[in-house]
């Protein structure tokens, strides 16, 4: 362990939902620069952890406190975490018809911009820095004045995830299961982006099922999150034991 | 009259009784044809708004419309004569009224007989205004001072033509529209009600009615931005084959107000078409109230009919209500209608809210896409860009 404040410290979280327990006692240190994989079984509470970083709604807090940077961010609304840097692809990108994606990105980028006391991007600027990362994804341009994710394939919402993240430029990244409805070469070109990202400001937490992705983007450090708990960490060697052998053995041990 | 002020307020038996007697004082039933003037004013001497409460077959209508103007009638005055005044749109003109002859014109003639208390007052009213048209595009913009004004503009539009018509009131008190027009065949109509008034205290009610003959198309567009109290009812009736009517409507129920729409779209003659899409927007406390009815005669065989209301509501104590009522007696008939009423949706909040845009923001941008798909299909880019500018969307 570094001896410097972590990027983000999540120190004994517990959430419920409707009253039921999701997480229960959850730990987890990201240092700037380092990639996370969490890994687990359906139900485990992986979006949980997603929902709750981003600050959705419905999710009670019981216990615990998450921070980034040394500060809670329990209290700051989803535009507020967005802020201070935190960007959660979504497993489910919704739609939203009628509202174009350079509309949503303008407003999303201008207030950004706003937060740190910055003037709004004028439209030249915007337009050419969107068709510079729509590049970066091989995203045809013209998915840029359509309606967000309305129409998209799996795959094509999966990589306007991460060509909004791109944009956005943010500081700790959750990707939740964003490999999952890619093809081969569609998940080679969002890990290529990912990677291209990496820098030793960035974090990332990868929440995945396979060891696939985690061959392109390596991983500092694996986690198995079973019933709410991170139950063991590794290095990419447990990655790859859990795709030879399952959870069960690995479970049955921690 | 004098105005009183009473505490408490009038009880709505009372207010509708007021209202009666002073509908009834305006009817004279003045440019309408002899043989018909008289039985016109019968019904306007009989027609008793009280009836609205009493009986079953008006209660249905104004089920779910709050008639808080009946409870303010002891404030509204005799009116004024009607002024005109001009405002947002550049390209129209105001038409010329027709006199003298006007008795001849086929929106005289196929005036429906009244339904209800309000159009027996409406079809003999003193003030009424009556055009004849073929091209062009007009501006019709009632208003008087304050008070109550009852209205009754008749508009013929000759075979083959293409109009385009503006209809924006302009009034403190209730004013009581009543539109109809007579579409001969081929003719052409696209009629624009953008209601854009910030007075509290005004009521608009507008009866439209519409009598569409064979390959005729009529168009209209109900835009409102801003109205305390607005009902409007549609009536189209589509006599020949091949008529068409399109409908449509975005609204903003801002606040404390209620927006009102209640159509008939009578299908009466083989392969006629008609399309409904509405949208409203609702906000804290207001209402949002949509009755739809489609009625096919047994002899309209081919017809298409088509009827989508969404609603969007803002908060929880934001209400609509919506009703569509389908009377279909042909077979071969292709009818569909969708209702729909929701909550501004947490997770497509929550998408933009993650991306950094704040929520109020979030907000008015989903408000904006939702009433867009209404918008976006306003031909007249002139009254397209004003709503949109004046609903608060992004242009
Ligand atoms: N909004 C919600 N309402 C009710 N239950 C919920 C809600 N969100 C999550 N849950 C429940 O919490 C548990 C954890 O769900 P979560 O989506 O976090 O699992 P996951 O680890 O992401 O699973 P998967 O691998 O299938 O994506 C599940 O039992 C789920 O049904
Ligand atoms: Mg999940």
């Amino acid at each position: 362990m570094k001896t410097e404040t972590p990027m983000l410290q999540i120190q004994d979280l517990h959430v419920s939902v409707e009253g039921r327990p999701i997480l229960k006692g959850l730990n987890l240190e990201v240092q700037a620069g380092q990639v996370h994989a969490i890994m687990g079984p359906n139900g485990a509470g992986k979006s949980t952890l997603a929902a709750v970083l981003a600050g959705k709604e419905g999710y009670e807090i019981t216990a615990g406190d998450i921070l980034l940077e040394g500060q809670s961010l329990l209290e700051l609304s989803p535009e507020e975490r967005s802020h201070a840097g935190i960007f959660l692809a979504f497993q489910y990108p919704v739609e939203i018809p009628g509202v174009s994606m350079v509309q949503f990105l303008r407003a999303a980028l201008n207030a950004h911009r706003a937060a740190k006391g910055l003037d709004p991007l004028d439209t030249a600027d915007l337009m050419a820095l969107l068709k510079e990362k729509a590049q970066l994804l091989k995203l045809d341009p013209s998915f840029l004045t359509r309606s967000v994710n309305e129409g998209f394939s799996g795959g094509e919402r999966k990589r306007a995830e991460i060509f909004q993240m791109a944009v956005l430029d943010p500081s700790l990244v959750v990707l939740d299961e964003t490999d999952s409805g890619l093809d081969i070469d569609a998940l080679k070109v969002v890990s290529d982006a990912v990677n291209a990202l990496r820098t030793p400001e960035r974090a990332f937490i990868v929440i995945t099922h396979y060891y696939r992705i985690l061959q392109h983007i390596r991983p500092d450090v694996v986690h198995i999150l079973a019933d709410g708990r991170i139950v063991r960490s590794g290095g990419p060697e447990l990655a790859v034991a859990l795709e030879e052998k399952g959870y069960e053995p690995l479970l049955a041990t921690s | 009259m004098q105005m009183v002020t009473l505490n408490p307020p009038l009880s709505l038996e009372v207010g509708a009784q007021h209202l009666t007697q002073l509908l009834r004082s305006q009817a004279t039933g003045e440019g309408l044809p002899g043989e018909v003037r008289s039985a016109w004013l019968t019904a306007a001497q009989t027609a008793d708004l009280q009836q609205l409460f009493t009986e079953q077959r008006y209660r249905e209508d104004w089920k779910y419309t709050p008639v808080e103007f009946f409870r303010q009638a002891w404030a509204l005055d005799t009116p004024r004569a009607p002024q005109r005044s001009a405002d947002i749109a550049e390209r129209f003109i105001l038409p010329e009224e027709v006199r003298g002859s006007a008795t001849l014109l086929p929106a005289v003639a196929s005036l429906p007989q009244p339904t209800s208390p309000w159009e027996a007052f409406l079809g003999a009213a003193r003030y009424a205004q009556h055009y004849s048209m073929k091209e062009g595009a007009f501006l019709l913009a009632p208003s008087h001072g304050e008070g109550v004004l009852p209205l009754l503009i008749t508009i013929s539009v000759a075979a083959g033509g293409s109009v385009e018509l503006l209809l924006t009131p302009q009034s403190k008190g209730l004013l009581v529209l009543r539109v109809h027009l007579h579409l001969a065949p081929g003719a052409q109509v696209r009629l624009y009600l953008p209601t854009d008034t910030q007075v509290s205290g005004t009521y608009l009610y507008m009866l439209l009615s519409a009598h569409v003959e064979r390959e005729a198309r009529f168009e209209s567009f109900d835009l409102t931005a801003y109205a305390a109290w607005k009902r409007t009812e549609q009536k189209v009736r589509l006599s020949g084959p091949g008529a068409e009517a399109h409908l449509y409507g975005a609204a903003r129920v801002q606040p404390n107000t209620l927006w009102d729409q209640a159509i008939r779209i009578e299908h009466a003659a083989p392969h006629t078409h008609s399309n409904q899409l509405f949208k409203s927007l609702v906000h804290a406390r207001a209402r949002s109230t949509f009755q739809g009815r489609i009625y096919v005669h047994r002899e309209a065989q081919k017809t298409n009919a088509y009827q989508s209301h969404k609603a969007l509501l803002w908060d929880a104590t934001a209400a609509a209500y919506s009703r569509p009522q389908l009377e279909i007696f042909a077979d071969d008939v292709r009818c569909t209608h969708g209702v729909t009423t929701g909550f501004l949706q947490g997770d497509m909040l929550l998408y933009l809210q993650a991306r950094g845009v704040p929520e109020a923001q979030a907000r008015e941008m989903l408000a904006g896409a939702f009433l867009a798909e209404v918008l976006d299909r306003v031909p007249h880019t002139g009254i397209q860009e004003h709503l949109r500018h004046r609903l608060g969307l992004p242009e």
